[in-house]
């Protein structure tokens, strides 16, 4: 049964074990995001979820805004500027879902989880910075959303690729 | 100001610096920088992508490129003779696969202690 190890030569079968574990690989790992793909999901939205409870908590109430003025602080002894970001990208699960979707139109479900997460983290980082930086209160915060690191070659050009979100404001106290 | 030099200035995104009163304005600065990451950390990223989410190398050269992007605004800022920094603004772009250009602009001013 394995007589054609002996007459093929060694790196012919090491060519074969290169392309065998490529093909493999892609059809392997579009399966595990299928299946495993919410998993991630859904535990990085508990994480999200239960950090905005406890800053909450600590800030007593939301420590970021977006009017040019302070609201609760009367006097301002110094401001500097706050900001953070975060970079995300849909699995190859919702990427397919998304591309599929997009033949119809509509609303779609899959990269809409992906963008609401991504800002929501981004925000979040920004009242975490700011209570670790000092400052009381953010103001004037704007969040920008941009496409990075994507190829851009002809047909590719509409594709998702990875997002960035960025948060920043003025710290004050 | 040698090239380089790490120069703090303050710096806001409204119209003043609170609790200061601006004395003159100096007119626009900007700062710019182009960054790609290396291709093993693009493979990296690859795998990440499978199951999507945060794509931390990512996060960590964007942020580092605008620290840089901000600290030339702030020399500029320093050159025409100001201390501070207002209205500043980000601008993102994708310039080439796999490199971002990251912007930051903003208008020299000086302030005073109120």
């Amino acid at each position: 049964m394995f007589e054609f190890l002996n007459s093929t030569p060694i790196w012919l079968l090491i060519l074969y074990g290169i392309v065998f574990l490529f093909s493999a690989f892609f059809p392997a790992a579009f399966i595990y995001s299928m299946l495993f793909g919410w998993l991630h999901e859904s535990k990085r939205t508990k994480k999200l979820i239960s950090r905005e409870q406890r800053i909450a908590a600590i800030a007593g109430g939301d420590n970021v805004h977006t009017l040019s003025s302070p609201i609760n602080i009367e006097k301002v002894s110094s401001a500097g500027l706050v900001m953070t970001n975060i970079t995300v990208s849909p699995s190859w699960w919702q990427l397919f879902l998304g591309n599929i979707k997009s033949i119809f139109g509509g609303q779609i479900k899959s990269y809409d989880n992906v963008l609401a997460y991504g800002r929501a983290e981004a925000i979040q980082r920004l009242r975490e910075q700011a209570l670790g930086e000092g400052w009381s209160e953010v103001i004037n915060v704007r969040v920008e959303t941009s496409m990075v690191m994507n190829k851009v070659k002809g047909g590719q050009q509409n594709k998702i690729g990875t997002l960035e979100f960025l948060a920043f404001g003025t710290g004050i106290k | 100001m040698q090239p380089g030099a790490t120069i703090s200035l303050h710096m806001s995104n409204v119209e003043t610096i609170p609790g200061r009163t601006i004395t003159a304005s100096l007119g626009l600065v900007t700062g710019s920088t182009v960054r790609a990451k290396h291709i093993g950390k693009d493979i990296l990223a690859g795998f990440k992508n499978i199951v999507g989410g945060e794509i931390k190398a990512y996060t960590e050269l964007l942020m580092e490129a605008r620290t840089e992007a901000l600290g030339r605004m702030m020399l500029d800022a320093a050159q025409r003779g100001g201390n501070a920094v207002v209205n500043v603004r980000f601008a993102t772009s994708s310039v080439a696969g796999g490199a971002a250009e990251l912007f930051a602009y903003g208008t020299a001013v000086i302030v005073e202690q109120e």
